[in-house]
């Protein structure tokens, strides 16, 4: 199998997300209902997404979680699953697929711009700790990313247009209060994502906790995490403040998983 | 405003019954979900000081951590919120354990390196340690042997598996053995050992002083390969002598290719390069050279691997609360979110 047959593919599926996307964007500005042509390119796009990614497995013999190449071919593929998940179970809150897609569009964008050529695996790659610790924090972030699908909601609503244009949807007290159930999940997830790290590290490098770059971020988003679910028992945030709390959140964990690594060009980097 | 389910936070202070006291309001004070705020916030600061800081400065985690421990406690012993939700307690009690454990943790630990070329046999002895100001060391009862190694390189020369054979003996006077590495340490009375990227060539010498002592055999650990692989030389001293030495390992073939594949392994052929003062000798393995203050005789090369050495045991009590903590805490959500779906106003 080659590169080419694995990038047509891919090239396939995110033409498919970008036309979900804009017929959900389309729908949301001429207040029409798009969402089974969306649900259904997504699920589409998806299909063909797994595919490439399955390709370049049994090529590389290997995960996707080596280069950043592979970082965001893999997270843009497990953003969207959960996302889909929650658009297909969830049909009051369809509309964030207008928030969610310019999301997952930057970083399609920035997949392409990635060179495509493998990168070398670590020795200490070789672990089963290493699926589970992946697989939280793609959890985790995928919890995330619907709360802020929902907290776009509660922001753009605060403009005359937006007010306008999500009417139909549930008030904000109650986009609120399902946005912090997903950001209930996301802790429970990184909080597993950070264990299951503890665990590998200790076993790979002989300490579960040196505070190198991708700890410090990913402690930092938890300690957020922590202080935005307090925040909304200590004091009563309005739904914007949580929604602007939502977005904090989620800022610190994109700089985690896509920042640090792209700055110490591989996960981990120092300790590998 | 948003609707929140659930008790409001005015009646989440002491039960009303309890007479304000001086104690209480400290208490309260102390117990306070406003100040856990702060408390956050200063933890996430001072990680961020000791991130960008130059030196060392983990000491800056020490306040917010024991302001962490003391609200938290102080919470648990007066909100009756811990009284009305189990799961909820537990969580938090399971992080007063994981802040306990980390500094147990920390006034206990030992971390070290050593080198063992293959053959050897630990003698309880580190390059380099650290250690909690309360490690109770036994350390220097430990014996294990280093049976040799074997490391795969990738194109390119990239580090890929490791395998060390050790030997040490049971408590119940048997051998065993084991392959450790990568992601599996040796693990002896708590001690865990693992192998390190540090490994290199090691010639082994038998030196026979003129005193007319006995015998001592040795071996010198040349600088890292492939990391220092131009500097394959190193000066040292013979052991009861002041005679400085200078040991040279020289061969022509490529070891690691970065061309193909390869494998950490000996040169099939090589020599020994040794300078004392004016004088230098090229050595073959069974060769010897005769120094002002004896005869030393080169055996052989042979490899030595790096380790370094963790004692930590709060390890997996640490990792029983971390668990406790995370099932906890999706039990308490579990409660709460299946109490009422998200949707029905409150
Ligand atoms: C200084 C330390 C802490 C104190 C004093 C404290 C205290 C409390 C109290 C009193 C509640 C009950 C709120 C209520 O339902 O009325 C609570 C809830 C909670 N705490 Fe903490 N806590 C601390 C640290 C943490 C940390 C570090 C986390 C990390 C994740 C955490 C996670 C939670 C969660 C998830 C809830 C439940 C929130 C909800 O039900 O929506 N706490 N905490």
């Amino acid at each position: 199998m080659t590169l080419e047959l694995e990038l047509q593919t891919l090239w396939t599926a995110l033409v498919l997300y970008v036309l979900a996307g804009v017929a959900a964007i389309f729908g949301v500005a001429l207040q029409r209902k798009p969402e089974r042509t969306v649900l259904a390119l997504l699920v589409f796009g998806l299909v063909l997404h797994t595919a490439s990614i399955s390709l370049r497995w049994d090529r590389l013999g290997h995960g996707p979680y080596i280069t950043m190449y592979e970082i965001l071919l893999s997270n843009v593929w497990s953003l969207l699953a959960i996302y889909v998940l929650a658009y297909w179970r969830i049909p009051a809150i369809r509309a964030t697929a207008a928030v969610v897609m310019p999301i997952l569009f930057v970083m399609m964008g920035w997949l392409l711009m990635t060179s495509p050529y493998e990168g070398h695996l670590p020795a200490t790659y070789h672990t089963v700790w290493l699926f589970i610790h992946i697989g939280f924090g793609k959890l985790f972030l995928g919890s995330v990313l619907v709360a802020v699908g929902i907290s776009g909601i509660i922001l753009l609503r605060g403009s005359r247009y937006g007010g306008e244009r999500f009417v139909s949807l549930p008030d904000n007290s109650r986009l609120d209060e399902l946005s912090f159930r997903f950001m209930a999940m996301g802790i429970i997830f990184e909080t597993l994502m950070l264990i299951v790290g503890a665990i590998w590290a200790q076993d790979a490098w002989g300490r579960y906790w040196a505070w190198d770059p991708l700890e410090t971020w990913s402690f930092l988003t938890w300690l957020c995490l922590a202080f935005a679910l307090h925040a909304r028992v200590a004091y009563k945030v309005t739904p914007q403040v949580g929604a602007l709390m939502v977005l904090a959140v989620f800022a610190l964990a994109f700089l985690t998983f896509f920042g640090v690594p792209f700055i110490s060009t591989s996960p981990h980097k120092g300790a590998v | 405003m948003t609707p929140r389910s659930g008790p409001g936070i005015e009646d989440r202070g002491l039960p009303q019954s309890s007479v304000p006291s001086p104690h209480s309001s400290i208490l309260k004070f102390f117990a306070s979900l406003k100040l856990t705020l702060l408390i956050l916030a200063a933890l996430g600061a001072a990680i961020m000081f000791a991130y960008l800081s130059e030196t060392p400065t983990t000491w800056v985690l020490a306040g917010p951590l024991t302001a962490f421990a003391l609200n938290l406690s102080a919470a648990v012993a007066t909100n009756p919120v811990f009284r009305r939700q189990t799961a909820l307690l537990v969580f938090h009690l399971a992080l007063i354990a994981i802040i306990l454990l980390i500094a147990a943790g920390r006034l206990t630990y030992l971390k070290g390196q050593l080198e063992l070329a293959e053959g050897e046999v630990f003698d309880g002895q580190l390059m380099q340690e650290e250690s909690g100001p309360w490690h109770q060391r036994q350390l220097e009862t430990l014996r294990f042997s280093n049976d040799g190694f074997t490391i795969d390189y990738a194109k390119g020369i990239r580090r890929g598996n490791t395998r060390n054979q050790v030997s040490w003996v049971a408590p119940n006077g048997q051998i065993q053995w084991a392959v450790i590495g990568d992601q599996v340490p040796l693990v002896l009375d708590g001690y865990r050992f693992y192998t390190s990227h540090n490994k290199g060539f090691a010639p082994a010498f038998t030196w026979h002083p003129n005193s007319g002592g006995l015998p001592v055999l040795g071996t010198v650990h040349l600088p890292a390969y492939p990391l220092h692989e131009y500097k394959q030389a190193i000066e040292w001293t013979l052991p009861g002598s002041k005679t400085p030495l200078w040991v040279m390992l020289q061969f022509d073939e490529v070891i690691l290719d970065p061309a193909k594949p390869s494998e950490f392994r000996l040169p099939a052929k090589h020599q020994i390069v040794v300078r004392a003062g004016e004088e230098r000798r090229e050595l073959k393995p069974g060769e010897a050279v005769r120094l002002a203050e004896g005869v030393l005789v080169y055996n052989g090369l042979r490899s030595w691997m790096g380790y370094t050495v963790f004692y930590d045991f709060t390890l997996p009590w640490l990792l029983a609360a971390c668990v406790l903590a995370v099932l906890s805490l999706a039990w308490h959500f579990w409660n709460k979110f299946s109490a009422k779906p998200w949707n029905k106003a409150a």
